[in-house]
C-alpha cells in the first residue's frame, strides 16, 4: 500500500555546480551575441532560444522536474500554448 | 436501505474531538463546509445587490426621466438628484450591476460555494488539501467586497465605464470624469482575484491528489469534474486579469501610457488582454452550473448521466476551445479582420461540445422517472433557458451578423440568458438541491415551488423581448434610448420589461424567506433524501462533520448507476460493497432501455 | 495540517498514499507548482505588453546598452543565478540531514537575494535620475552619455514597461527573500529534517522560479 520511494536525493546527484557553470557561460555568450550586428530577426531569436535554454536548465535541474513525474511535466506545459497563443495574435494586430 | 438521521453535533468515531470556540467555528473555521456556507451567505447578499442595481436601471428604462418612487429620496444630489438617475449615475449602475453579479456573486456561488462544500465530500476527502488557504480565500474576498462598495461613496462617483472598463475612456478621469471610483474597481478585482486563485491552487490539489480509494477519475461525480476543469481556466485566466488591471491602474494613477493613445499606448491591448481573461472568465461562470444540473437532471429523472464520458470530454474541451475565442467580443473594434475569422471559425466550432452537453442533458431525461422537486425544475430550466442563450450566441459568432448586433439588446439578452438562465438556474437547482446535506432540513417545496414559477415567467418576460429590441437596434448601456427616434416606439416595451423585472425581483425575496425559514423550520431531513449514489449524499451524515466521513471511503463503482438492473432500488450507492448489493428477485426493465422491436 | 486527515503514509517527501494514486507528488509541491503556472501567466500579461506594443511602435525602445545599464544587469542577472546554486545546495544539505550546511546556504540565498534587489534599487535610482520614468508625461531619457540635453532615447512606453516587468520581478524577489528568511527562522528551530524538509524544498522551487523569470526578462529587456 506505501510506497516506499526514496527521496530525491539517494538515486541521483543533480550536477548543479556544472549546470551553473553553463548558465554563466550562456549568460555571457548571450551579452556577447546581443551586441553582434546581425540582422534584428536572428539576434532575437537567437536570445530568446539561448533564454529558454537557460530557463529550461533551471526548471529541469535546479527545479527538479527531471526526476519529478511525467504528469507533472504535462501539468507545467499547459500555460506554454496559452502564452504563445496570446502573443502571436495580438502580434497579428499591429 | 440504511438511511440514517443525524444531527450536528454527532461525533465521528475516531475523528479528535475538537473543542473549538465559537470564532474558529464560525469565523475563522478551516472546515470546508464552513467556508462554503459563509461563500453562500456572502454571495446572496451580493446577488441581491446585484439584483437592485439592475431594478434601477431598469426604472430608467421603464420610466425615463422620472424620480424613483419611495426610495428616490435615498440618493444623493450627484447620483439622482430628487430621484431622478443622471446619466453619469446610470453608467456606474450598470457597470456595478455587472461587476457584482459577475465577481461577487456568481463567480463565488459556483467555486466559492458549490467548489468548496462539494469537492471533498464527492471524491471522499474529509477536507480540502490547504484548508487555512480556503479560510484566507473567504475572508480576503470581503475587503474586496467592501472596497467596491466604497467606490459609490466618493467622489466622482462609482466607475461607470462598464464591467469590461475600455482604456482610454477607463484610465483618464478627463473622460470618464471618475477618479477614485475606478481606482476603486480596480483595486477591489486585483484582491478579490487572490481570493479565486487561492481556491483554484486549492480544488485542483485536492481532485488530484485527494480521491479516495477506488474514486478513478471516470468515477468522479459530473459537478466535481466540471469545478475541477473550471479551477484551471481560474487558475489560468485570472493573472491574465490582474496584470491588465495593475496597469489599467498605473496608467489612471501614476500616468504610464500603456492604453493611452495620447502617447502611442494601444486601447485594443487593452481589449485583448481583458477578454483573454474575459472569455474563460464567462467559461468559469456556466461550465459547473452545468454540472451541478447534470447532478439533479440525473438523479431525479432516476436515470444515469447519459454519455458520461463524453459530457467530461466535452466539458475539458469546452475549457481547451475557451481560451482561443475571445476576439468574438471584439468583432467591431477595429481589429485585424483576418484574426477576426479565426475567432469567428473557433467560436462557431465552440458550440459543438456544448450542443453535445445539451443532447446529453435530454438524452438524460429521455424515458426517466421524472421527480419535478423543486431541484428539477430549476435544472430543467437551466438547460431550457441555456439552450436560448446557446443559440442566440450561434447568431452573435458569425463576425458578419455581429455587424448589427454588437453592443445592442441583443447581446444582453444573450447574456442574461446563459447567466441568469444558466448560471442562476443551475445555483438554484445546487441551493435547493443540497440544502438538506448542508442545514439538515429540507428546503420549503411549496414556497420553493412559488417562487421558481413568478421566476420563470417573469425572467422570460424581461429578458425574451431584447432579442427583437436588440435587432431593431436598441443600443446597450444606453441611459436614454428616447433620443432616438427610431427607438421611441421600444419605450412601452421598455416598461414592460421593468414591471416584469421588479416582479422578478420581489419573486427572489420568497426564495430568501424560505431559505432562512427552511433553514431553521424546515423538515428535518433524511441523511439521503435524493436516494443519490454519491458519497456526500450515500456515505457522509446529514449533516456531514468535521473529516466528514468515518475513516477513508471506499469506492467501487460510478457515480450515475440510477435504475440499475443490479440493484433492488433505483439506485446504487458508489461507496457499496458489491458483496452488499442487494440484486432484484426478478430481471428488471428500467424503462429506458432500447426494447429491440 | 488539519488533525482530522489520516496520517500521511510513506515517504512525507513523496505523497500520501491514503488516497487514490494522483500525481505522486506531496500536496504542497502540487499546490506551489500550480501557484507558479499562476504566476507565468501573470508575467505573460506584463511580458506580452512588452513585446507587443515594442513591435507596434519600436521607436519607443532603443537598442540593448543604449538607455539601459547591460554590463550591471548581467553582473546581477549572474548573482541571481548564483542565488538558485545557494538555494539548490540548501536542498542538497537537509536532504542529507546537514542542519549547519541548510542554515548556512540558506542565509547565503537570503543575502545574496537581498543584494540583487539594491542593486537593482541602484540601477532605478540612476536611470530615474536621467529621466527615463514610467510616467509617459514626465519621460525624459537620455543617452548613455548622460549628456544633459542629449538627444531622447525612445519614447514613454519604454519607460511603462521596463518599470512595471523588472519592478514586479524586483517585487516577487523581494517577497522571496522575506519568505526565506521565516523559512531560515524556521530551520534554526530545528523544523526541517531529512525525512520532512518540504519547507525548503517549497520556498526552493518559489525561488528558482523567479530567477527563471528573471533569465527571460534580462534577455527580452535588456538584450533585445
Amino acid at each position: 500500500m506505501t510506497t516506499e520511494s526514496q527521496t530525491h536525493g539517494e538515486h541521483h546527484d543533480p550536477p548543479y555546480m556544472l549546470i551553473f557553470f553553463v548558465l554563466l557561460v550562456m549568460t555571457l555568450a548571450e551579452v556577447g551575441y546581443a551586441f553582434l550586428s546581425l540582422p534584428k530577426f536572428w539576434l532575437g531569436f537567437g536570445l530568446c532560444v539561448m533564454a529558454i535554454w537557460k530557463a529550461l536548465l533551471v526548471a529541469m535541474y535546479y527545479m527538479h522536474l527531471r526526476w519529478e513525474p511525467r504528469k507533472l511535466w504535462l501539468l507545467v506545459a499547459v500555460p506554454i500554448p496559452l502564452v504563445i497563443i496570446l502573443i502571436t495574435a495580438v502580434l497579428t494586430e499591429f | 436501505m440504511a438511511t440514517t438521521v443525524a444531527t450536528a453535533g454527532d461525533h465521528v468515531a475516531g475523528a479528535e474531538h475538537h473543542e473549538l470556540g465559537f470564532i474558529r467555528t464560525y469565523i475563522f473555521s478551516t472546515d470546508h463546509k464552513m467556508i462554503a456556507k459563509q461563500f453562500l451567505v456572502a454571495s446572496l447578499v451580493f446577488l441581491l445587490l446585484g439584483g437592485l442595481l439592475a431594478g434601477v436601471v431598469r426604472w430608467q428604462l421603464g420610466f425615463p426621466g422620472q424620480p424613483i418612487p419611495l426610495i428616490g429620496s435615498l440618493f444623493s444630489d450627484t447620483t439622482a438628484p430628487g430621484g431622478i438617475i443622471l446619466p453619469e449615475f446610470y453608467n456606474s449602475l450598470v457597470t456595478m450591476h455587472a461587476t457584482f453579479m459577475i465577481f461577487f456573486a456568481i463567480m463565488p456561488l459556483m467555486l466559492g460555494v458549490w467548489g468548496n462544500y462539494l469537492i471533498p465530500l464527492q471524491i471522499g476527502a474529509p477536507d480540502m488539501a490547504f484548508p487555512r488557504l480556503n479560510t484566507f480565500s473567504f475572508w480576503i474576498s470581503i475587503p474586496a467586497g467592501l472596497i467596491m462598495l466604497a467606490g459609490f461613496f466618493v467622489e466622482g462617483g462609482h466607475a461607470g465605464a462598464g464591467w469590461t472598463s475600455y482604456a482610454p475612456l477607463s484610465a483618464d478621469p478627463a473622460f470618464s470624469g471618475v477618479y477614485m471610483g475606478q481606482i476603486l474597481w480596480l483595486v477591489s478585482l486585483t484582491i478579490v482575484g487572490f481570493s479565486s486563485l487561492s481556491g483554484a491552487v486549492n480544488y485542483i490539489t485536492t481532485v488530484i491528489n485527494m480521491r479516495a480509494p477506488g474514486m478513478t477519475w471516470f468515477r468522479i461525480p459530473l459537478p466535481t469534474w466540471a469545478l475541477f476543469v473550471t479551477s484551471w481556466l481560474v487558475l489560468l485566466a485570472i493573472p491574465i486579469l490582474t496584470g491588465g488591471l495593475i496597469m489599467l491602474l498605473l496608467d489612471q494613477t501614476i500616468g504610464t501610457g500603456f492604453f493611452a493613445p495620447a502617447t502611442d499606448g494601444e486601447p485594443l491591448l487593452w481589449q485583448h488582454i481583458f477578454w483573454y481573461f474575459g472569455h474563460p472568465e464567462v467559461y468559469i461562470l456556466i461550465l459547473p452550473g452545468m454540472g451541478l444540473a447534470s447532478e439533479v437532471l440525473a438523479n431525479r429523472s432516476r436515470k444515469p448521466v447519459f454519455g458520461y464520458h463524453s459530457m467530461v470530454v466535452a466539458i475539458i474541451s469546452i475549457a481547451f476551445l475557451g481560451w482561443v475565442v475571445w476576439g468574438h467580443h471584439m468583432f467591431q473594434s477595429g481589429m485585424n479582420p483576418l484574426l477576426g475569422t479565426s475567432f469567428m471559425i473557433s467560436t462557431i466550432i465552440i458550440a459543438v461540445p456544448s450542443a453535445i452537453k445539451v443532447f446529453n442533458w435530454l438524452g438524460t431525461l429521455w424515458r426517466g422517472n421524472i421527480h419535478l422537486d423543486v431541484p428539477m425544475l430549476h435544472a430543467l430550466a437551466f438547460v431550457s433557458m441555456f439552450i436560448i442563450g446557446g443559440l442566440s450566441g450561434i447568431f452573435m459568432a458569425s463576425a458578419p451578423v455581429d455587424i448589427p448586433i454588437h453592443d445592442t439588446y441583443f447581446i444582453v439578452a444573450h447574456i442574461h440568458y446563459v447567466l441568469f438562465g444558466g448560471s442562476l438556474f443551475s445555483i438554484f437547482a445546487g441551493i435547493t438541491y443540497w440544502f438538506p446535506k448542508m442545514f439538515g432540513r429540507m428546503f420549503g417545496s411549496k414556497l420553493g415551488k412559488v417562487h421558481f414559477w413568478i421566476t420563470f415567467v417573469s425572467y422570460n418576460l424581461v429578458f425574451f423581448p431584447m432579442h427583437t429590441m436588440g435587432l431593431k437596434g436598441h443600443i446597450r448601456r444606453i441611459y436614454d434610448p428616447n433620443q432616438y427616434t427610431f427607438l421611441e416606439s421600444m419605450q412601452p416595451l421598455n416598461t414592460l420589461i421593468t414591471v416584469a423585472a421588479f416582479v422578478l425581483i420581489s419573486a427572489q425575496f420568497i426564495f430568501a424567506f424560505n431559505f432562512f425559514w427552511s433553514m431553521f423550520r424546515g423538515n428535518k431531513a433524511v441523511s439521503n433524501p435524493w436516494n443519490s449514489n454519491t458519497l456526500e449524499w450515500a456515505l457522509a451524515p446529514t449533516p456531514p462533520p468535521h473529516g466528514n466521513f468515518v475513516g477513508t471511503p471506499r469506492v467501487y463503482r460510478g457515480p450515475y448507476e440510477y435504475s440499475s438492473p443490479e440493484s433492488i432500488d433505483d439506485f446504487l450507492p458508489q461507496h457499496l460493497p458489491p458483496d452488499r448489493v442487494q440484486r432484484p428477485p426478478v430481471p428488471r426493465d428500467p424503462g429506458f432501455l432500447p426494447t429491440g422491436d | 495540517m488539519s488533525s482530522h486527515t489520516p496520517a500521511l503514509q510513506g515517504n512525507l517527501m513523496v505523497h500520501d498514499s491514503t488516497y487514490e494514486p494522483g500525481i505522486q507528488i506531496y500536496n504542497m509541491k502540487l499546490g506551489m507548482w500550480l501557484f507558479l503556472l499562476s504566476e507565468v501567466m501573470f508575467f505573460t500579461s506584463l511580458l506580452g505588453t512588452y513585446v507587443i506594443l515594442r513591435f507596434a511602435h519600436p521607436d519607443h525602445f532603443a537598442d540593448p546598452g543604449a538607455v539601459l545599464n547591460v554590463p550591471l544587469t548581467a553582473f546581477n542577472t549572474f548573482f541571481l543565478i548564483c542565488s538558485s546554486v545557494t538555494m539548490v545546495k540548501a536542498f542538497a544539505a537537509i536532504q542529507k540531514g546537514d542542519q549547519k550546511g541548510l542554515k548556512l546556504w540558506l542565509l547565503a540565498t537570503i543575502l545574496i537575494g537581498a543584494c540583487f534587489v539594491g542593486i537593482q534599487a541602484i540601477e532605478y535610482g540612476a536611470l530615474v535620475h536621467e529621466g527615463f520614468v514610467p510616467m509617459a508625461a514626465k519621460y525624459h531619457a537620455l543617452g548613455r552619455t548622460g549628456v544633459e540635453g542629449g538627444p531622447i532615447v525612445g519614447g514613454p512606453l519604454y519607460g511603462s514597461t521596463f518599470y512595471i516587468m523588472t519592478g514586479f520581478h524586483g517585487l516577487h524577489v523581494s517577497i522571496g527573500v522575506i519568505c526565506l528568511t521565516f523559512v531560515l527562522i524556521r530551520a534554526m528551530q530545528g523544523h526541517y529534517t531529512l525525512s520532512d524538509h518540504r519547507g525548503v524544498e517549497l520556498i526552493g522551487l518559489y525561488w528558482h522560479f523567479v530567477d527563471l523569470v528573471w533569465i527571460i526578462l534580462f534577455t527580452i529587456v535588456y538584450l533585445i
